[in-house]
């Protein structure tokens, strides 16, 4: 019963969608009024290009019903109603409720919100039950090659058929000391450093290097993390643990177990003191909270406890784009002697993607607005400003930036190296099994490293845990 | 000497639970003056200087106080409601001989354990057709349909309304309802109180429902407005907001607290029966 509902309310999705199509296209053509949306009326802009903002339909007095779970938005519709006239009202929504919000709304029949959004990993399931309109007949196709690749890429359902646009791109990258890299390695050009994150044995090979000079590399043994997916999980309905992962395993067992990072959990107290200069060096048992005569989420608790501990100076930090703007609030007095270089592979993190609901009746305004957010140069200029340093997935706009330096990070140009890393990235190898798969590896790595299970059990456990979550894949063991 | 010691140590132990319960409060007050740095950082009970900031960070979410308005608006009514109809029902089950009267408390029992999660989209939809959303409607009339207080009520009912009471009522020419005023009702009362309290504090955190019914931005209740603190890019910042929110939230649960409580101990002795 419910699936037929379900299906039926799909199908009233899709023809409500192309229905909206057709009159799209026929405001595109003969520039008439819109005939099935309702007050959006006459786009001019349809036709054009990624147009700046004086080709944005004049004030027409339509409105917009936004619902995100990111507050960016909010500051993008206050520029786009300022600009248009249109009435935006912005809702939003904690993000770990945004996806029952959503479906609950749009299963409802519900026509308000015009704009919906989705962080990847929610992505799946809204395009799955058909949320989001069908960009490709409102004229996303014209705009494939403008956005970068990997995030026109995550915006695509099952079947390439564009239904969300993101604003933003979030490549990894390994955030490192220049001083340091100067003093060890004699160099701080990001090229050279990068070719000490190349792959997984370099990596262990330059923590060894950091080690003997008195420093260690990460002060968690989690930044690898993001780089870590360069091989798909999923391959032709068989479950693929390739050489690269197992590689990645064992860095991770040889990072804990050589004594070669801080101890410290990523997000937690000492990991952000990490950044700031400074760090004891912590034990194993601390971090696994086996000794608890250390808190580690209390600052002055912490330096009175870890007062007789060997201090250190943590190398590197492997975070996405969003990342700059976390150090930067965090980096204190050593702002300036922080570069970024690429890591072992590609990778990214995180991101919010606009679409509209299918049940939207104002989808040409909609599509007006996730033009203006995405693909307008002036927008992005904006928005580069406005957020201190995030980073845009217009290509124009990166490449104007090109040249845009950060203090915080020596000078580097960081848009160009964003955009050279969101270019590798291959979203094919993204699956939507990496969540849960991902997880059961990084449980796997976990036992292994503390020596709660040997190697061999942990795999063959993780192997268990894909098996009963996901019995349609194979399996070779 | 001996009974000295002894509540010394009763003493000792009472002042221990008071501080446990309170010092989450004191925590959260203290947290509300720091900024979101020094809050996911450190833990501490001295006040830093933060509060202003918080505040105007706040603010520049939403205004809290339309957000309490909101909250009361569903809160009041809806704790009301049900409180007296659930009476109302309770005496029926409790106090009149009928037949059904088993079948109705068995059914009333079966729909306690129903989650009210599992009906989330077919609610939705039912008030999408009765145009109800955006209305504070959907949110205040279920409220009186509470089965866990017809059950503590009827309950209460049997174990402390002497039937006698009513009977003596009925001779002098009450008339049912007119006996439910003036006799039940303060004789229940402190059962009231208590799940009234129950009540208001669920609806005043109540926060799934509104979350889905409402969509508008001045229309949201305070868990709805609070929970829009942690969809920021950098949900650390705004610890402390959030605990200056949460602050400034839990003073009406207080304040109903306080009225009710004295209400909870006045009333044990009103009633009585001689027998």
């Amino acid at each position: 019963m419910k699936l037929k509902k379900l299906t039926a309310l799909v199908m009233a999705g899709l023809m409500a969608a192309s229905l909206a199509a057709c009159g799209s296209e026929e405001t595109q053509t003969s520039g008439t009024t819109e005939t099935t949306g309702s007050a959006s009326t006459t786009e001019s802009t349809a036709s054009t290009d990624t147009g700046s903002t004086t080709e944005a339909p004049s004030a027409q007095g339509g409105k917009l019903v936004i619902w995100t779970l990111a507050k960016d938005l909010e500051s993008f519709g206050n520029r786009y109603a300022e600009q248009t006239g249109v009435e935006v009202e912005t809702v939003v929504i904690a993000p770990e409720d945004y996806p029952t919000k959503v479906q609950t709304a749009i299963m409802g029949g519900e026509t308000e919100p015009d704009i919906i959004v989705g962080e990847p990993q929610m992505l799946g399931d809204f395009f799955d039950n058909g949320f989001f309109a069908n960009l490709d007949d409102l004229g996303a196709k014209d705009y494939d090659g403008k956005i970068v690749d990997y995030v026109w890429k995550v915006g695509q359902d099952s079947d390439g058929v564009q239904r969300a646009i993101s604003y933003q791109i979030t490549p990894a990258g390994m955030y490192y000391r220049r001083d340091i890299a100067k003093e060890v390695f004699g160099t701080d050009d990001p090229d050279e450093i990068g070719k000490l994150f190349k792959d997984y044995p370099t990596i262990l090979e330059t923590a060894k290097t950091l080690k003997d000079a008195g420093y260690r590399i990460f002060a968690s043994d989690s930044e690898i993390n993001y780089f870590s997916g360069d091989s798909a999980w999923v391959v032709d309905g068989a479950l693929n643990v390739s050489d690269a992962r197992f590689e990645y395993m064992d860095l991770v067992v040889d990072l804990y177990q050589g004594d070669l990072t801080a101890y410290a959990n990523q997000w937690s107290t000492p990991w952000y003191q990490a950044m700031s200069g400074e760090v004891p060096i912590l034990t194993a048992e601390i971090q696994n909270y086996e000794d608890s005569s250390v808190n580690v989420w209390d600052a002055d608790q912490f330096a009175e406890a870890t007062a007789d501990l060997e201090k250190t100076t943590v190398f590197a930090f492997g975070l996405p784009s969003w990342g700059v703007l976390t150090m930067r609030d965090n980096v204190g007095e050593t702002s300036g002697l922080w570069g970024v270089c690429s890591g072992p592979a590609y990778g990214f993190g995180g991101g919010t993607y606009i679409g509209i609901s299918s049940l939207s009746e104002r989808k040409d305004t909609a599509w007006d607005f996730i033009k203006f957010c995405t693909l307008n140069e002036d927008t992005a200029d904006w928005w580069i400003e406005f957020s201190e340093g995030d980073t845009v997935s217009l290509i124009s706009a990166l490449e104007k930036h090109k040249d845009d330096t950060n203090s915080v990070y020596g000078g580097e140009a960081l848009y160009s190296f964003w955009l050279k890393q969101a270019e590798g990235i291959d979203y094919s190898k993204v699956t939507k099994y990496d969540k849960v798969i991902g997880d059961a590896w990084g449980a796997a790595i976990g036992s292994i490293k503390t020596g709660q299970a040997s190697r061999e059990d942990a795999i063959n456990t993780f192997y268990d845990t894909v098996a009963s979550t996901y019995p349609e894949l194979t399996i070779n063991r | 000497m001996g009974y000295k010691i002894k509540k010394g140590i009763l003493y000792f132990l009472l002042i221990l639970l008071a501080l446990v319960c309170l010092l989450p409060f004191l925590l959260m007050m203290v947290n509300a003056t720091r900024s979101g740095a020094e809050i996911s950082q450190s833990f501490t009970f001295i006040p830093s200087h933060y509060l202003k900031d918080n505040w105007v960070r706040l603010f520049d979410y939403f205004n809290l106080f339309v957000g309490m308005r909101n909250s009361l608006l569903v809160a009041v009514p809806a704790t009301l409601l049900g409180a007296y109809f659930s009476g109302l029902t309770a005496y029926g089950l409790a106090m009149y001989r009928f037949h059904g009267n088993k079948v109705i408390f068995g059914a009333i029992l079966a729909f306690m354990m129903i989650p009210g999660q599992l009906s989330l989209i077919g609610f939705y939809q039912l008030c999408a057709k009765l145009h109800l959303i955006n209305t504070y409607v959907p949110l205040i009339l279920p409220a009186i349909a509470a089965p866990g207080t017809v059950f503590f009520l009827r309950q209460y009912i049997l174990s402390s309304l002497p039937p006698s009471l009513i009977e003596a009522a009925r001779i002098d020419g009450a008339n049912e309802l007119y006996s439910f005023h003036k006799i039940v009702l303060p004789i229940i009362s402190p059962a009231m109180a208590t799940m009234g309290i129950m009540g208001f504090i669920g609806n005043w955190n109540n926060y799934l429902l509104p979350m889905i019914i409402l969509t508008k931005n001045e229309k949201f209740t305070l868990p709805v407005m609070m929970a829009t603190l942690r969809a920021s890019l950098d949900v650390a910042k705004n610890q402390g907001a959030t605990y200056l929110a949460v602050a400034i939230s839990v003073i009406p649960i207080l304040l109903v607290f306080c009225f009710f409580s004295k209400y909870i101990i006045s009333s044990i002795s009103a009633g009585a029966v001689k027998e």
